[in-house]
């Protein structure tokens, strides 16, 4: 289990913070780009009705560079929104990275960029945007650099789902829940709350959040008590307990039941 | 060996036919979990896939006991599909209830959901361990020489249709498709939730009739379980699977 890697994340993003604020997607984007010794990053979230919008940048260079792929409709960061998975040139200057964005590779290069990498911010239908990192030199990242941003990319959708909802807690909660977000009850209750109140996944997912925060339970037990009809989760963060989240007929985080309905 | 070898090679083929438009990643691993049941005469199989967090990730299961034991396993942080995965190598217990130390909370797990013995199986990449197939049996005792090859080679097969490798994948390629996968389950998982509100079923009915529809229909899993939660399709129980 390499939570090592989380946690030098979490930390690269608190240190970006100063630590002392509560970490929000800036302070993500910018520990991003440093650890991926970057020129620069951008993160770009989804409209209501499709499309990308810029939302951060690290420098007005990099903000040029995300509107002119999302207005061209070209580049790495439009490919990884369409196909849900990370997108790169290792050389923009190379024939292929021509033929594939004709227009926003020679203007990137023009602006002295050789590297892109885009990774989405999201899990499953809850796609929230596209995490897009500039690179002066060519060449690949190295694995580690891989698997350091897609866990980058999983942290500004952590974030970015409690921005949502306004929602603004010490890093020690934002990280426990971060660990078991990928759970597939968590998942699943996403999907169950979403069909009880006419919401988006994203939506429901952020619920989630914001009512294990207000109440100190874990993420997991929450999705747990909504799957098993215990819990239901009203709008405008009202909810009603079908039955005691103390009750001993909730698992406790960390047992071995699992999706038993 | 209980397969014939007409029927091995059938199998193959199916597994690494997955250069094709309509692959859906889910099916092919539900899919290779059931093969590998019927190929190696074992009762059960679970298949587990790393992420980026070093975790493993149960991404198939050919029933639903497997799968609970899986997550014990995973819950747990013990048990031989991560064993096989640290280590790259096979793992094997032939008797459950021998003495054997190891694993306790698994064991029970497995024990009582009616599994006596289990092998695990590493998925590699060249050097690269991606994940490991766990499988079941209700009889103790070791499963012969034959079938652990015949298994660990679907393993390897699996592995390489997953990443859609033709030659040498890069680095970053390994990564996408392994992303796609997990993410395609994260899908799943999401659209399952959703059905147990909207048809009123469990979270394995929601299964079926989310699989009955996509065949029906001869759509892409993924493809129907996108529209279930962005509401843009609205299942009803299948006439032929009443649910109750």
């Amino acid at each position: 289990m390499d939570q090592l890697r989380s946690t030098r994340v979490w930390g690269a993003i608190n240190a970006a913070a100063g630590g002392v604020d509560v970490p929000s997607l800036r302070h993500a984007v910018i520990a991003c780009s440093e650890s991926l010794s970057a020129a620069g990053a951008g993160l770009a979230l989804t409209r209501p009705r499709g499309g990308l919008e810029p939302l951060l940048a690290t420098g007005a260079d990099i903000r040029e560079l995300e509107e002119l792929q999302f207005t061209l409709g070209q580049g790495p960061g439009v490919d990884a929104k369409t196909s849900g998975v990370p997108e790169s040139a290792t050389d923009l200057v190379a024939a292929d990275a021509g033929r594939r964005w004709s227009a926003f590779a020679p203007a990137a290069v023009e602006r002295g960029m050789r590297g892109v990498f885009a990774f989405p911010v999201g899990a499953g239908a809850a796609g929230l945007g596209v995490l897009t990192v500039y690179r002066q030199q060519p060449g690949p990242l190295h694995t580690g650099q891989w698997l350091d941003a897609l866990v980058f990319a999983d942290a500004v959708f952590v974030l970015a789902l409690d921005h949502r909802l306004g929602v603004s807690v010490d890093l020690h909660e934002v990280i426990d829940a971060a660990f078991t977000a990928r759970r597939a009850e968590v998942h699943q209750a996403a999907g169950r709350l979403a069909a009880q109140q006419s919401i988006s996944v994203a939506d429901a997912l952020a619920r989630l959040r914001a009512h294990a925060y207000s109440t100190g339970t874990t993420l997991h037990r929450v999705a747990v008590a909504v799957m098993a009809g215990q819990l239901w989760l009203e709008s405008d963060d009202g909810y009603v307990a079908l039955s005691d989240l103390d009750g001993t007929d909730v698992e406790q985080d960390g047992n071995e039941q699992e999706e038993e309905e | 060996m209980s397969a014939s070898d007409r029927r091995v090679r059938e199998v193959f083929i199916e597994l690494t036919d997955t250069l094709v438009d309509d692959f859906d990643i889910i099916e092919y691993l539900d899919r290779l979990a059931v093969r590998c049941g019927e190929l190696l005469g074992v009762s059960a199989c679970g298949i587990l896939l790393v992420d980026h967090h070093g975790v493993l990730n149960l991404v198939a299961a050919s029933t639903d006991q497997a799968r609970l034991v899986e997550l014990t396993q995973l819950q747990n942080s013990e048990g031989p599909c991560l064993d096989a995965f640290m280590t790259g190598r096979p793992v094997q217990r032939a008797d459950l209830n021998d003495d054997d130390p190891r694993w306790p909370t698994f064991t029970a797990a497995a024990v009582e959901a009616g599994f006596s013995s289990v092998q695990a199986l590493p998925m590699r990449l060249r050097d690269v361990v991606l994940g490991a197939v766990n499988l079941f049996s209700d009889r103790a005792g070791p499963l012969d020489d034959d079938t652990i090859a015949l298994g660990q080679a679907m393993a390897d097969a699996a592995t390489v249709g997953i990443i859609h490798q033709r030659a040498v994948a890069r680095h970053e390629e390994v990564t996408q498709q392994l992303q796609s996968a997990l993410n395609s389950r994260i899908l799943i998982e999401q659209a399952k939730g959703y059905l147990t509100h909207s048809l009123g079923v469990d979270v394995d009915e929601a299964f079926a009739e989310l699989r009955a529809y996509a065949r029906r229909n001869n759509r892409r899993l993924t493809d129907v379980a996108d529209d279930v939660v962005q509401g843009r399709l609205m299942l009803r129980p299948a006439p032929e699977s009443p649910a109750d």
